[in-house]
């Protein structure tokens, strides 16, 4: 072997093994915490797939806001993905599996709603850079009135050159159609807040009758309770006959819409067992459409995360801003 | 005057006219040995500097010099461009790298004593561009605009700042104004692409000057009276395009797997972001942690400015004509003692910033 071939390899060997000396970590400051992404080659069918044990779970902390300021979460978080989707796994405790959001109960006289409201856990990510979210996290998209509460707080952006993706998970209205509400964030307007449903179809729709006094539909002939034994709309038929409820039936009252078209981008797996959520959330890595971000595995991305314990409002734990990078 | 004008013109330097030229070139001969294993870092550091300007161009073409556009025009450059990251990474590595063969060169033309009579201004001449590199570092850190970049200029102005008497002022000259703002960016921004290149492309030009005078310096051993040479070109200039294709293509998949980092966007409004020093920097930092209050002038202007004063002064400190280690122990010995202190900065720069940072 000729020298000039020996110093060509001894040059490229030493300027890759630099390479990896110098790492490419970069600095984030103190607080940040990182997820990352594990490369799988079979994407995970289930809560408990082996691909979840190449991710590195992340013990992601959360603040308690407005009713559960002062109390603390914790959601060990991993993240996979495989050719084209990406994959999230989320595991907290919750000693009660709320999904009850109103749910009817019938007394043998009367139809009334329910105490309890359903078990939420929701993501923001930018699909176009939100000025200092990066740094400040959902505070930069949630803008309280001076001397209001969050409850009169307005969820949005502050220009409509930054967007955001939002992703809701929802114990009793999306999960039992196996999604998540794909939703995302536009600027904010005096009148309304910048929150916007992906485009198609999706939601839920409210069991009631017209004067509000008694659930309109019950399951179809046929048709069984779906997951956390919430009716979907789908699986609905109109009540034509009261008399066949005994006291003690119950009925749910928001009533999960299979949603279609960007709507339904987000799907979702989930588990309430041993006193704990496991939630299985997965999109394509670019679902082609505007309203969602595109997930490349070259970039980082910065995301934030709420929960919510039996809560149908702002009463949330929030975590801070973490990074969301990809392994190769 | 090409002789074969107006007769058939059959090659490609003839039809450039370039034939001339390279005539020249094929009588300059230099030593045998100009770019072997032990004689590389000085060709090799050619080779990661034209690597920075044709990366650096690529971006320029992209950049936005203002605090709004700046982190997303990097990110652009970066993520929506073919092949965008591997550039930025060429880019990243390659003054990383530079500054690791800077280290070397200095460190083989002390060893083989290349300094001495009769190349004393090839040494001298060396030293104002190993200054330059940092300066064209530290420019080019804050223009993606950000955490990393913007924090650790702060750090930077405010070490600036702390220079007794001219500090502040340097700082205004640079800055544009009390903050780092748009002022700032586009200053960093015309240095580090124009004023700085320029002036690197000057002091490269001297030190060739003088090294073309002065010659290569040979063994330490003794003259040699009849070294082998070979011609400048094409020889020399093969080899190092070899070197420049196998620079290229090492740092071209470095990038691809380890790319180069884009941090968060700048927000100068976050007060908690605490930036790392970089690698090299870091006996600088201790430096300045070391002396602080009213002595902080010692580490951050006395010290650093008291080493390259040695630098330049070397040749003209030893004069002996003794080029071989052995026989000289002294000079050795003191610059052992300079180098491992600063090493042992560095571990503990090293030690504060990330092990007790990560642990």
């Amino acid at each position: 072997m000729s020298k000039k071939l020996i110093l060509i390899m001894i040059i490229f060997l030493t300027l890759i093994a630099g390479g990896m000396l110098i790492g490419t970590d970069e600095v984030t400051g103190a607080a940040k915490q990182t997820v990352t992404v594990a490369k799988v080659k079979k994407a995970p069918a289930g809560l408990d797939d082996p691909a979840w044990q190449q991710a590195k779970a992340v013990q992601v902390p959360f603040e308690g806001k407005e009713k559960f300021a002062g109390k603390k979460a914790t959601v060990n978080t991993k993240a996979v993905y495989a050719a084209d989707g990406i994959y999230f796994r989320f595991n907290w405790q919750d000693a009660e599996k709320s999904v009850t959001k109103g749910a009817w109960k019938y007394d043998g006289q009367k139809w009334s709603h329910q105490e309890g409201n359903e078990d939420r856990i929701s993501l923001l990510f930018e699909i176009e850079r939100i000025n200092k979210f990066a740094t400040k996290g959902c505070a930069v998209v949630c803008h309280v009135p001076p001397g209001k509460t969050a409850k009169d707080g307005k969820f949005g952006t502050t220009s409509a050159a930054e967007k955001g993706d939002l992703w809701h998970w929802k114990a009793a209205r999306s999960d039992p159609a196996g999604f998540a509400d794909d939703t995302w964030l536009t600027q904010i307007s005096e009148e309304k807040g910048g929150r916007k449903s992906d485009a198609g179809k999706g939601g839920d729709k409210k069991n009631m009758t017209v004067d509000k006094s008694k659930p309109m539909y019950m399951p179809a002939p046929g048709k069984k309770l779906s997951a956390n034994d919430i009716l979907l709309v789908a699986h609905a038929v109109e009540i034509n006959d009261y008399s066949g409820f005994k006291a003690g039936d119950t009925l749910t009252y928001r009533m999960p819409k299979m949603p279609e078209g960007s709507r339904a981008d987000i799907k979702a797996i989930s588990r309430h067992a041993d006193g704990s959520w496991t939630v299985v959330l997965f999109r394509k890595l670019d679902t082609g459409h505007d309203d969602d971000v595109t997930f490349d595995p070259r970039k980082k991305y910065n995301f934030a995360m709420a929960l919510f314990d039996n809560s149908g409002d702002e009463d949330s734990y929030d975590s801070e801003v973490l990074t969301l990078q990809f392994a190769r | 005057m090409n002789k074969r004008y107006g007769n058939q013109v059959n090659t490609f330097s003839e039809i450039l006219g370039l034939a001339d030229i390279i005539a020249r070139m094929k009588l300059v001969r230099v030593p045998d040995d100009a770019l072997t294993w032990h004689r590389f870092s000085g060709s090799l550091l050619l080779v990661l500097l034209v690597l920075l300007f044709l990366s650096g161009a690529f971006m320029a073409f992209y950049y936005s010099p203002v605090p709004g556009t700046a982190y997303d025009s990097v990110d652009y450059a970066m993520f929506s461009l073919p092949f965008g990251d591997v550039i930025k990474g060429v880019h990243y590595y390659s003054w990383n790298f530079l500054l690791m063969v800077m280290g070397l060169h200095l460190a083989r033309a002390f060893i083989v004593g290349a300094y001495k009579s009769p190349r004393q201004l090839v040494w001298v001449s060396g030293v104002p561009i190993m200054l330059l590199i940092p300066a064209l570092i530290i420019t080019g850190d804050l223009l993606p605009w950000d955490q990393n970049g913007f924090w650790t200029t702060q750090v930077r102005i405010s070490i600036i700042a702390s220079v007794p008497v001219v500090g502040d002022f340097i700082v205004r000259l640079i800055q544009g104004g009390p903050l780092t703002g748009i002022a700032a960016l586009t200053r960093f921004y015309v240095l580090h692409i124009l004023f700085l290149p320029a002036l690197l492309i000057f002091l490269l030009v001297i030190h060739f000057h003088f090294l073309k005078q002065r010659g290569l310096s040979g063994s330490w051993k003794e003259n040699h009276p009849n070294r082998l040479s070979i011609s400048f070109f094409p020889q020399l200039v093969n080899r190092w395009l070899l070197l420049f294709l196998a620079v290229t293509l090492a740092l071209g998949l470095i990038s691809w797997y380890w790319p180069a980092p884009l941090g968060d966007p700048a927000d100068p409004t976050d007060s908690t972001f605490v930036p790392q020093p970089e690698w090299w920097v870091l006996f600088l930092n201790q430096l300045v942690t070391l002396f602080r209050g009213s002595l902080t002038v010692i580490g951050s202007v006395i010290i650093p400015g008291g080493l390259v004063a040695l630098l330049i002064a070397l040749p003209f400190l030893d004069t002996s004509p003794d080029r071989h280690p052995a026989r000289r122990k002294k000079v050795i010995l003191i610059t052992l003692i300079i180098g491992i202190i600063l090493a042992g900065l560095s571990i503990m720069g090293y030690v504060k910033h990330f092990s007790e940072t990560h642990s």
